[in-house]
């Protein structure tokens, strides 16, 4: 063990134990405890910062004594792929999370106020289990023999999208530990409302963290891999994909219990929900059980063990808390129309836990089926199944949310507020029509992607000119799901694949497109082997592609990299699929001959009679082997005539091993000639030409690409940023809130509690209005 | 709002029902070899590669070789598509799909390599100072 990393990680353990213990004091009434505790966590944090600094550096500084080190990195990488070796492993990946969730933690017990001590401990708690398995399954164990050099990085993932993915992915993970803390709080200590304000912003975080994440790891899957469309993707994109839907879920829920005082089970269920379907997410990656079916997936290192305890103990104080308190939750029955906000909210929640249950349920397909009998997987027409309807709902969902209010609506009113939003639909059904798209599926989507698009782009500009731009975060996050829906359905339906072979210098056209294979460029110090291919488009227009295709010195795995074509209305695909180098042209018939065996040539039989070998026919150089063979050759009807052949073979390779070509006795313009000798088996290659009709043409030095248009995929990443600027302004209004909120509840620690058990009154402020 | 709670319980069962079919019917089993001769539906099997049976076509991109279980007993594969990276370096080979005149046609090939045990074998090779 490198003792200074097993040193401050075993000091964290230490600090956030005692950081819990001073909590616990501090609930209990002792509030003298809450300075102890505070300077506890302080210190947690600065040993979990310690211990990232120790293993970075140890990266950094090559020192592959360290097994990590050794696994990881190598010499030859560039300092940002070196720094993401860091999270390549297990060990570091949890390391990662411990780091960002200890961050965080800074700024939780400055927003808990009347609720840190409860909130800080089951904070605590969640990272402590991950503390406790790296002290288990350390970072910083040593090898026995040091190696020169480490194993080096995954070269998928020399990737700069990878160097940056895993962090933002991590950040995430971390920061859903804080609405499950709350919630916990909530339940432990009977405060029903105060945690939404509190939380909401946090739960906003997670949403934009692993949203973002998840659409890099995508892109990083477009980019480099040749993915194999939605929902192909590796089944660990599923175990993030989850909790980001539960967390939007949650998102919605804390809305409408902030706007009506309701809702408070589904809350604190989402709440839980979430940070345990990471835990489960966790222990599918890293045990094993998706070993067969995932590049992320680790291998058992020994701690599923730790990690199913982790899963079990986190899944099951919630559960027995949520049902425990369960009568105890006060929920006010008041009617509600049908055609209100709530009820839109309360579907749509239903219907994202649903599409976010299913897909659980597929991605655990290989660890279910394995109680079973041996593990298998769902195919992805699973997810297309399950999610459409869901998918399809949501989008209705969310179309009509601006125009519905809390007091509800008429059927008729909101066919009247929504008449032109319709109008633009039926246009752009009728423009996908005559673009191309026939499928009732795909034209209903862009139906209901174009009518949600125009309903919350009204109610954004709406609130822009009331001067309430910050209340349209929600809005404008919806405009761009419902671009992202439109580009998610078409590029999935109607991309179109094609694979060819394109010879050398000849032009192939596919979609409409000459594509011409010109050559391959070797690789230099900065850039792999590339194929350069000429595109011609159907305008007349050329570009080239350079699609790359190189062997991996240390894996020796073919990597092969896409170029990529973007356009407004589709991206062109190239895939580069095998190189073929080409033969040159072969004339006659090639024989293996072993001493004493007779094989026909057309009219002719030859006898391989003698082989010998001198060693010494260069003087000095002993690797240089002069072989004679001896053949005895019978044309039809003619005597036998002998015929000596000469080789000369360099054993070391210094010089290409060569064959003397000579006639064969009895045929006028015949060769024959030696093209390799296996001395130990005295066995003799030989190429006879003039004698048969034997001709091998040859063949074209050949790429082999994939070329695929994807429809409109711009509208899945274009979406993707407005729904993240939504959530972004949204964020901005909460966090806000939850400030101004925070101001006017006096900090825990100065003494004043407020009563248990009575829900707290919120300040006036904090209140959202509905509007209509 | 009791009605709200109904329509997403329905919602909910209907998603579940939904659910459990699609699993059903999408599930590729992982069968024995016997087995996979007999169904007429995708499956999935499992083997290694017998040595010095695999014959690639890249003319047309065709790819033929045969898997032995841990009772020895073999299968033949014919994929079309391109032969997979370290395809003879392959510890294990999953191939799935439909068993046709005498051999299993697979659409998809998941193979295994030893690369992917990266960690461990650093400490194997090395060896761990205790």
């Amino acid at each position: 063990m490198f003792w200074p990393g097993v040193a401050t990680l075993w000091t964290a353990l230490f600090c956030g134990l005692a950081s819990m213990y001073g909590y616990f004091r501090a609930d209990r009434g002792a509030l003298e405890y809450f300075p102890f505790a505070r300077r506890a966590y302080a210190l947690f944090v600065a040993s979990v910062v310690a211990t990232a600094a120790i293993l970075m550096t140890l990266l950094l500084q090559h020192r592959f004594d360290v097994s990590y080190v050794a696994s990881y990195s190598s010499r030859d990488l560039p300092l940002h792929f070196l720094i993401s070796t860091f999270w390549a492993g297990q060990e570091g990946s949890f390391l990662l999370w411990i780091f960002w969730g200890s961050i965080i933690g800074l700024f939780v017990w400055r927003s808990a106020k009347e609720q840190e001590a409860p909130v800080m401990i089951v904070y605590l708690s969640t990272f402590l289990a991950l503390v406790a398995i790296l002290c288990r399954q350390s970072p910083f164990r040593l090898l026995a023999t040091v190696p020169a050099d480490g194993g080096g990085l995954n070269p998928l993932l020399q990737d700069y999208w990878m160097v940056i993915h895993p962090p933002v992915m991590f950040l995430g993970f971390a920061s859903l530990s804080v609405p499950y803390s709350f919630a916990i709080a909530a339940l432990w200590k009977k405060r029903w409302d105060g945690w939404i304000v509190r939380a909401l912003p946090w739960a906003l975080v997670t949403f934009l963290t692993l949203g973002t994440a998840i659409l890099m790891g995508g892109y990083w899957a477009y980019k480099t891999l040749g993915w194999g469309g939605y929902w192909g993707w590796d089944p660990v994109e599923n175990t993030s994909l989850v909790p980001w839907l539960l967390t939007v879920a949650l998102v919605h829920g804390m809305f409408l219990q902030r706007s009506r005082k309701r809702h408070r089970r589904v809350n604190l269920f989402l709440a839980i929900l979430a940070y345990v379907c990471i835990l489960f997410g966790t222990f599918l990656t890293r045990s094993g059980v998706l070993a067969d079916f995932s590049v992320h997936s680790f291998v058992d290192l020994g701690i599923t063990g730790w990690l199913v305890a982790d899963l079990l103990v986190f899944l099951l104080a919630g559960a027995a808390l949520l049902a425990f308190r369960w009568k105890a939750i006060p929920s006010e029955d008041e009617p509600t129309p049908v055609l209100s906000r709530s009820v839109l909210l309360i579907l749509g929640i239903a219907a994202l836990v649903g599409i976010a249950l299913v897909v659980l349920l597929g991605t655990a397909s290989p660890l279910l089926t394995r109680l079973a009998s041996k593990p298998s997987q769902v195919s992805t027409n699973f997810y297309r199944v399950t999610t459409t309807p869901g998918g399809f709902l949501l989008a209705i969902l969310f179309a009509l949310v601006p125009f519905v209010s809390w007091k509800g609506e008429t059927a008729r009113g909101l066919f009247l507020s929504s008449r032109r939003s319709l109008a633009i639909a039926a246009i752009a059904v009728v423009a996908a029509f005559f673009a191309g798209a026939r499928l009732p599926e795909a034209l209903l989507f862009v139906a209901i992607g174009a009518f949600g698009f125009d309903m919350n782009l009204q109610a954004v500009i709406r609130k822009s000119r009331g001067g309430k731009f910050g209340g349209a975060g929600g809005y404008l996050a919806h405009t761009g799901v419902s671009i992202m829906l439109v580009g998610i359905v078409i590029s999935g339906i109607y991309a179109v694949s094609k694979r060819v072979a394109l010879p050398k210098n000849t032009p192939v056209t596919v979609h409409g497109y000459a594509m011409t294979f010109t050559s391959v460029i070797p690789p230099t110090a900065t850039s792999k082997q590339a194929m350069e291919v000429r595109v011609t488009t159907p305008k007349g227009k050329t570009f080239w592609a350079y699609p790359k295709m190189y062997i991996n010195a240390r894996t020796n795995q073919l990597m092969a990299n896409p170029s990529i074509r973007n356009g407004a209305f589709f991206d062109l695909y190239i895939s580069p699929q095998e190189y073929d180098p080409g033969s040159p042209m072969q004339l006659g018939k090639s024989l293996t001959l072993r001493k004493g065996q007779t094989a026909r040539v057309g009219p002719a039989a030859i006898r391989l009679d003698d082989l010998r070998m001198n060693t010494a026919a260069v003087p000095g150089d002993d690797k240089t082997v002069a072989i004679t063979a001896n053949f005895t050759v019978t044309p039809d009807g003619k005597p036998a005539q002998a015929q000596a052949l000469e080789y000369v073979a360099h054993m070391d390779g210094s010089a290409p091993n060569e064959g003397r070509p000579q006639a064969v006795p009895g045929f006028s313009s015949s060769s024959m000639v030696i093209q390799n000798v296996i001395p130990v088996q005295g066995v003799v290659q030989l190429n006879v030409a003039g004698l048969t009709a034997d001709f091998v043409p040859p063949t074209p030095e050949t790429l082999s690409v994939d070329v695929t248009n994807k429809p409109l995929i711009a509208l899945v990443w274009g979406g993707f940023y407005v729904m993240m600027a939504g959530a972004l302004v949204a964020f901005i209004k909460r966090a806000g809130q939850a400030r101004s909120a925070a101001a006017s509840v006096p900090s825990a620690a100065l003494g004043t509690r407020e009563p248990a058990g009575a829900p707290r009154p919120l300040p006036a402020a904090v209140h959202a209005r509905a509007e209509t | 709002m009791k009605k709200g709670y109904i329509v997403a319980a329905v919602l909910a069962l209907g998603f579940l029902v939904l659910g459990v079919t699609a699993f059903r019917t999408t599930l590729t089993p992982y069968v024995s070899f016997d087995v996979a001769r007999k169904t007429a539906g995708s499956v999935q099997v499992m083997g290694s590669l017998e040595k010095g049976s695999e014959r690639y076509d890249s003319a047309v991109q065709q790819l033929a070789f045969t898997i032995v279980d841990d009772h020895g007993r073999s299968l033949p594969v014919l994929y079309r598509g391109i032969k997979p990276a370290n395809f003879q370096d392959a510890l294990s080979i999953v191939a799935i799909g439909k068993y046709e005149q005498g051999s299993l046609r697979a659409e998809k090939l998941l193979v295994k390599c030893p690369s992917k045990y990266q960690g461990q074998e650093t400490e194997r090779q090395y060896g761990v100072k205790s």
